[in-house]
């Protein structure tokens, strides 16, 4: 994801000289080519994520499009409040790209795990928050808002689905409607797992990449179903209930500190994303879905 | 004190009376030095967004209320509206919100802010290869923020010689976290760096014009309340009342004997 980050950014820059690179000492050698090509427009800030969003916020005052990269709990948790208001209240937005999603650097232990930055992110005024989920999606999501000149969050993981999805911003995108009375919704890379979990079962899938705008038409489309929320940080279950009336219930990360190493796939095994632990939780949603039906004719 | 800051002095204790709103011995301690740079960088308040403008941002936003006063007195709107300062319908917050008042930059208010974003427009003068200068007022108290020393960091590591950053030393910060000798830090950050009396224009206009080769840091000596030794002698009890009509006869008279 990161190299397609860079390949598009990169690609963007030959004909938008309003495009500045600002990385907090994260990804350098990968933009090389982009710092050879556009030097004044390339600037390793440092480690200092609460001056790297204000500096990007004073170049969005000047008319340019800021993007900003490095890895997420630190910019996002880190420098929550110069998002906040360098960004959001003072209406400089740019752009915010970061790396290390959820559980990517695993090995790495808890002060690197971000599971936070999508749920307080989406809370701020005027913020787009989207967590791509492959390459694709990657591409498509930062052509598209790049230059909106709103306060944009691009989550990217080491680790993307390799499913091929159509991608329009805040549509989310429905992957598989057998008219059962169980939905799943899910975002962002651990579509994989999800998408095999549901292989076999008589379930609908929808999938978004954007979480904030949500897409409240196709929640609703679905808001006669159980809906069970499968996602490997916060935001997306609180971003579903915020439309009303919804039978909804969270499953994945539950909020305790993760304080194995590993793989990230470990840390899903462990947290019961793994496809397998995802399917039995499925599996059982779609029994009490039948149990109450039965106990209700009986 | 000239006559033109001593009047400032004078609207922000009434505005301050009127509201009930305060902050006044920080006001007073950065009128000196608003005013000698409205005296001196290039603007035009006929034209607050004018392309060639120099960009000043009030990092100490809690200074509002000189900030808005200064503006008026330099043309940019009629003082009377100020004087519902803080107040439900006004656009003349506590704080200033750039999206409402005329010449402010930008919206600040929280320690540590105002001077990244200073940083990053300085950067992109730098861009554009543009000679527009780039100004930002911060507080010692203020300084005790780590984001001030990375911001300062940032700016000499990308050689942005054409921002002035205005230190106001008014010794807020002596009840907290104190910071010894500002110069010699700033300097130490690879700063150009002059101290000087923060509330002597002629002093201040001519340090705010000076050619510069690096970061340029001023060292503003100031005194919270100045022009008024009831504020001077009490700035903690001070940092946020607003007169009553007694205290503020006794505060314009203060004023009005302080010497010219």
């Amino acid at each position: 994801m990161r190299r397609q980050f860079k390949n598009t950014v990169t690609a963007l820059a030959a004909y938008d000289d309003r495009i500045v690179m600002l990385l907090g000492d994260v990804s350098v050698y990968l933009f090389k080519d982009f710092k050879e090509k556009y030097p004044d427009r390339f600037y390793n800030i440092g480690i200092c994520e609460n001056t790297l969003i204000s500096v990007g916020a004073g170049l969005s005052s000047q008319g340019f499009y800021p993007v900003v990269h490095t890895i997420a709990p630190f910019i996002t948790e880190r420098s929550f409040e110069q998002i906040k208001l360098d960004m959001c209240y003072n209406q400089f937005g740019g752009n915010i790209v970061s790396c290390g999603a959820s559980f990517d650097y695993a090995w790495d232990g808890a002060t690197h795990h971000a599971y936070t930055d999508l749920a307080l992110l989406r809370l701020l005024p005027d913020m787009e928050v989207m967590q791509p989920g492959s390459v694709k999606e990657v591409d498509i999501l930062i052509r598209s808002q790049y230059n909106n000149g709103y306060p944009s969050y691009f989550r990217l993981s080491d680790n993307p689905h390799n499913i091929d999805i159509p991608v329009t911003f805040g549509k989310a995108v429905v992957l598989k409607n057998t008219n059962s009375p169980v939905t799943v919704m899910t975002a962002g890379p651990i579509l994989g797992n999800v998408f095999e979990a549901c292989r076999q079962l008589d379930v609908n899938l929808v999938y978004f990449h954007t979480i904030k705008p949500i897409d409240r038409e196709i929640i609703e489309a679905f808001g006669h179903t159980t809906i069970v929320v499968i996602h490997d940080a916060f935001g997306l279950y609180e971003a579903v209930c915020e439309v009303p009336g919804l039978t909804v219930f969270p499953y994945g990360f539950q909020g305790q500190f993760y304080c194995s190493y590993g793989t990230v796939n470990d840390a899903r095994k462990c947290l019961g994303l793994d496809s397998l632990a995802i399917n039995k939780t499925i599996q059982k949603y779609i029994a009490e879905h039948h149990n109450s039906r039965v106990t209700n004719v009986l | 004190m000239i006559p033109d800051c001593k009047n400032i002095r004078k609207s922000i204790l009434a505005i301050s009376r009127e509201s009930g709103h305060g902050h006044i011995p920080t006001c007073f301690s950065v009128v000196d030095i608003l005013y000698a740079l409205y005296s001196t960088i290039r603007h035009n308040p006929k034209n607050p967004s004018w392309n060639q403008r120099d960009i000043f941002i009030l990092s100490k936003g809690h200074a509002a209320l000189a900030h808005y006063v200064v503006l008026a007195q330099f043309g940019y709107f009629d003082i009377g509206p100020v004087h519902s300062f803080g107040s439900f319908m006004s656009d003349f917050g506590c704080h200033a919100d750039r999206l409402k008042v005329p010449g402010i930059e930008a919206s600040t208010g929280s320690l540590g802010h105002g001077i990244g974003l200073a940083v990053g427009i300085a950067l992109a003068f730098k861009i554009k290869k543009n000679s527009r200068k780039v100004y930002a007022l911060i507080g010692d108290g203020e300084s005790n923020e780590g984001s001030v020393w990375e911001a300062i960091m940032v700016a000499t590591n990308l050689k942005l010689n054409d921002l002035t950053v205005i230190y106001d030393n008014n010794m807020s910060h002596s009840r907290g976290l104190q910071i010894h000798n500002p110069t010699e830090r700033f300097k130490a950050f690879g700063c150009e760096v002059s101290q000087v009396n923060g509330h002597n224009i002629e002093t201040l206009k001519t340090e705010i014009a000076k050619q510069q080769d690096k970061v340029k840091v001023i060292v503003a000596d100031t005194k919270k309340g100045y022009g008024c030794q009831t504020l001077v002698d009490n700035q903690y009890q001070w940092h946020r009342k607003s007169p009553t009509d007694s205290e503020f006869d006794v505060l314009i008279k203060e004023l009005n004997e302080a010497s010219i």
